[in-house]
């Protein structure tokens, strides 16, 4: 009985396809589309009692959890939303009463949770003195939000990190120039040069974990150390859906790490290692190259999509009581 | 409705708390928050309201008037955030008795499951003793009144607890005294701080042990809380401020009072503290602060070194019988220290010890989220 319910429910209602077009909306966060995927799930579902429904959710979770590349704040949505749905205390008639008011509840979340942003801007200006100079990772639509709020009220200058490989930082320079917020670009390895001129550095979150450190964009965490050794604030702004039953004690311990993250490549034939200064010596090195300093932008050179691939998205910052 | 005598008689006590706090005739952080409670017990008492946000109302421009008056006293605004929490929740009990065949489910959502976590089971109605059930009547045309008849004495009740807690405080700092001062141990402590003196007196009747006490210039509060602690048998020793990085290798403990604790998990606190705080930690010397939960502020020190850039009569520094030298130089004497929360080892509060990290978590449970702004 349950086995065809189940199989049903997947002919008509791909979980996956549901949870990309509910992003698309670029205001909807993964926690967040997550957890309307699975409402939709419930909706649709033409399960009769709690255990099948929730063994629906969970099956949906996990098809969600593999597709996607960075699994961690999309776990935290439907583990929040599956936790709900199991400790709901429901008085409906019937069942199928009770699956709308799920779906209910959870629209109802996805709409209140919209505000969140709003509410975060709104808590943080706060913090943010007059004549603020800012540091910021990469981009964040909260931290965005938050800058533009702060703009309104106070004057603000704010550093950008050019958040390598995907430059997201300079998406944050176009919209806070466009704002006419003062806004300059640094380099991911300029950030300790920078610190000195900084007033506190702003952050966004993928995660919020157990420990009380924090989850997002690789390159939060070397910022936070520098940060800590300047003795400058490090403020994550964090929406309450990105708290997640996670206690990494490691980098190496986030779900998003993968075998591959870091690894060297096989050599096709190792050469013995007194051997290596010869050849090296050999190698021809042209005149740009011993002057690497001053290579022109034409000259650059950037690193494979195969030498990005060893390298991780996100990573996670502790939180200043257990540094 | 200000027009009747009763609540000219209620502003006139108001004006004239705020004129005393102005001048700082009314200082130090329980003296004015037992004024307050006072104050807002009088005010509570004379006011008309026909439901609770008339209430409300009222407490919160009564707090307003008198935060503005002097907000560097903290625990004004606390304890008028305090007496609505407790009202609020009085209103609640009083009401869920009321409505109790309406069902309190539906307002069970994600957002509170977030906030709040599993759902209790079934929230018994814990407090009986208030017959109010079934009478309420809000916003009653013929009769505006009713609701306040109902439930003032439970109000009253209410502001009787935040004064009783006020009242109690000391002793309640005090209980665990000997858990924290062992026998033959060396204290240091700062300043004149009430809940101190009385948490290291109580200690006293179950110890020996040795007080070393700074005079904390330009204040000498230092010199009437060594006199106070000598005079109970406690073997006390006076120093200079300047010596109080010498003598920290000899301290077990520091002790300090605060004037605020802030949201963060720092404190202000008497100067000198953050002299104390700072030799402690060089020593790693553990540093707590004795202090009554009504100091907590739902308020983030950002920006001040000094705290919240309260400055005394510079005379104590440089009086005028050094003429020629007093338009020469400026002259500075802040009242508070700005203590960080990484200094901080232990809060002891009359009710329990926290360290620092959880003080926010205090303070959510303290008072109401929508009183932060008055």
């Amino acid at each position: 009985m349950a086995a065809t319910t189940e199989a049903t429910t997947k002919d008509v209602f791909d979980i996956w396809t549901t949870y990309q077009s509910i992003l698309k909306d670029e205001e909807i966060s993964t926690p967040l589309a997550a957890i309307l995927a699975l409402t939709e799930l419930v909706q649709r579902s033409d399960a009769g009692t709690m255990f099948e429904l929730v063994k629906a959710l969970n099956d949906g979770a996990k098809v969600l959890n593999e597709r996607t590349p960075n699994p961690i704040s999309l776990n935290a949505g439907c583990e929040l939303f599956i936790a709900f749905v199991t400790l709901f205390p429901h008085d409906s008639d019937s069942f199928s009463d009770l699956k709308k008011e799920l779906v209910r509840q959870g629209q109802q979340y996805a709409n209140e949770a919209l505000t969140y942003r709003q509410k975060i801007a709104r808590l943080a200006l706060e913090f943010i003195k007059d004549d603020s100079v800012i540091l910021t990772h990469s981009y964040s639509r909260v931290v965005m939000k938050t800058l533009l709020c702060a703009h309104e009220r106070k004057r603000i200058s704010v550093y950008v990190t050019e958040a390598r490989p995907r430059g997201l930082g300079l998406r944050t320079y176009e919209e806070l120039t466009a704002a006419g917020i003062p806004c300059t670009v640094v380099l991911d390895s300029a950030v300790a040069y920078a610190m000195n001129k900084i007033d506190f550095v702003l952050v966004g979150s993928e995660a919020v974990v157990e420990s009380g450190g924090l989850i997002n964009a690789v390159g939060s965490n070397q910022i936070a150390i520098i940060a800590k050794a300047a003795n400058v604030p490090f403020y994550a702004l964090a929406e309450s859906y990105k708290f997640h039953r996670l206690f990494p004690l490691s980098q190496y311990d986030l779900p998003t790490h993968r075998p591959n993250i870091l690894s060297f490549p096989l050599m096709a034939a190792p050469t013995p290692c007194r051997k290596h200064p010869v050849p090296l010596k050999e190698q021809p090195i042209t005149a740009e190259e011993r002057n690497a300093s001053t290579l022109t932008s034409s000259q650059t050179r950037y690193m494979t999509q195969e030498q990005i691939a060893r390298n991780p998205d996100v990573d996670y910052t502790r939180s200043r009581h257990n540094l | 409705m200000a027009t009747d005598p009763e609540s000219a008689a209620g502003q006139r006590i108001v004006e004239h708390l705020a004129a005393r706090l102005r001048r700082r005739q009314v200082v130090g952080s329980r003296e004015t928050a037992l004024e307050t409670v006072l104050v807002l017990r009088q005010v509570v008492s004379k006011a008309r309201f026909s439901n609770i946000d008339q209430l409300v109302d009222t407490i919160r421009s009564v707090g307003r008037k008198l935060v503005e008056a002097q907000p560097k006293e903290y625990t004004v605004g606390n304890t008028v955030r305090k007496v609505l929490h407790h009202i609020r929740e009085e209103y609640h009990t009083a009401t869920r008795g009321a409505a109790a065949p309406f069902p309190s489910k539906p307002t069970f959502s994600i957002a509170k499951f977030v906030s709040q976590g599993q759902p209790r089971k079934q929230t018994a109605s814990q407090r009986t003793s208030h017959e109010t059930r079934g009478v309420l009547r809000e916003n009653d045309a013929d009769d505006p009144d009713a609701f306040a008849r109902a439930l003032k004495p439970v109000f009253m009740e209410a502001i009787q607890d935040v004064l009783d807690e006020l009242e109690t405080v000391y002793d309640n700092v005090s209980k665990v005294a000997k858990d924290h001062i062992h026998s033959d141990e060396i204290i240091l402590t700062i300043g004149n701080s009430s809940t101190v003196e009385a948490f290291l007196k109580a200690a006293a009747s179950h110890r020996k042990y040795t007080v070393i006490v700074a005079d904390t210039a330009p204040s000498y509060s230092g010199r009437e809380m060594a006199q106070s602690l000598s005079t109970s048998g406690i073997t006390t020793v006076l120093v200079p401020d300047s010596s109080v990085y010498a003598l920290m290798s000899r301290i077990n403990k520091v002790v300090l009072g605060a004037h605020a604790i802030l949201a963060n998990g720092g404190m202000f606190a008497v100067t000198g503290s953050l002299l104390a705080a700072t030799a402690a930690r060089a020593h790693s010397t553990p540093v707590v602060v004795c202090s009554g939960q009504f100091k907590l502020t739902p308020q983030w020190n950002l920006y001040h070194e000094y705290g919240a850039l309260d400055f005394a009569d510079p005379s104590g520094v440089l009086g005028f019988e050094e003429g020629d030298l007093v338009d020469k130089v400026d002259v500075v004497n802040p009242y508070y220290d700005y203590v960080r929360p990484e200094m901080i080892d232990a809060y002891i509060t009359n009710d329990g010890d926290h360290p620092p990290s959880s003080v926010y978590r205090l303070i959510k449970e303290a008072y109401d989220d929508e009183d932060y702004e008055l």
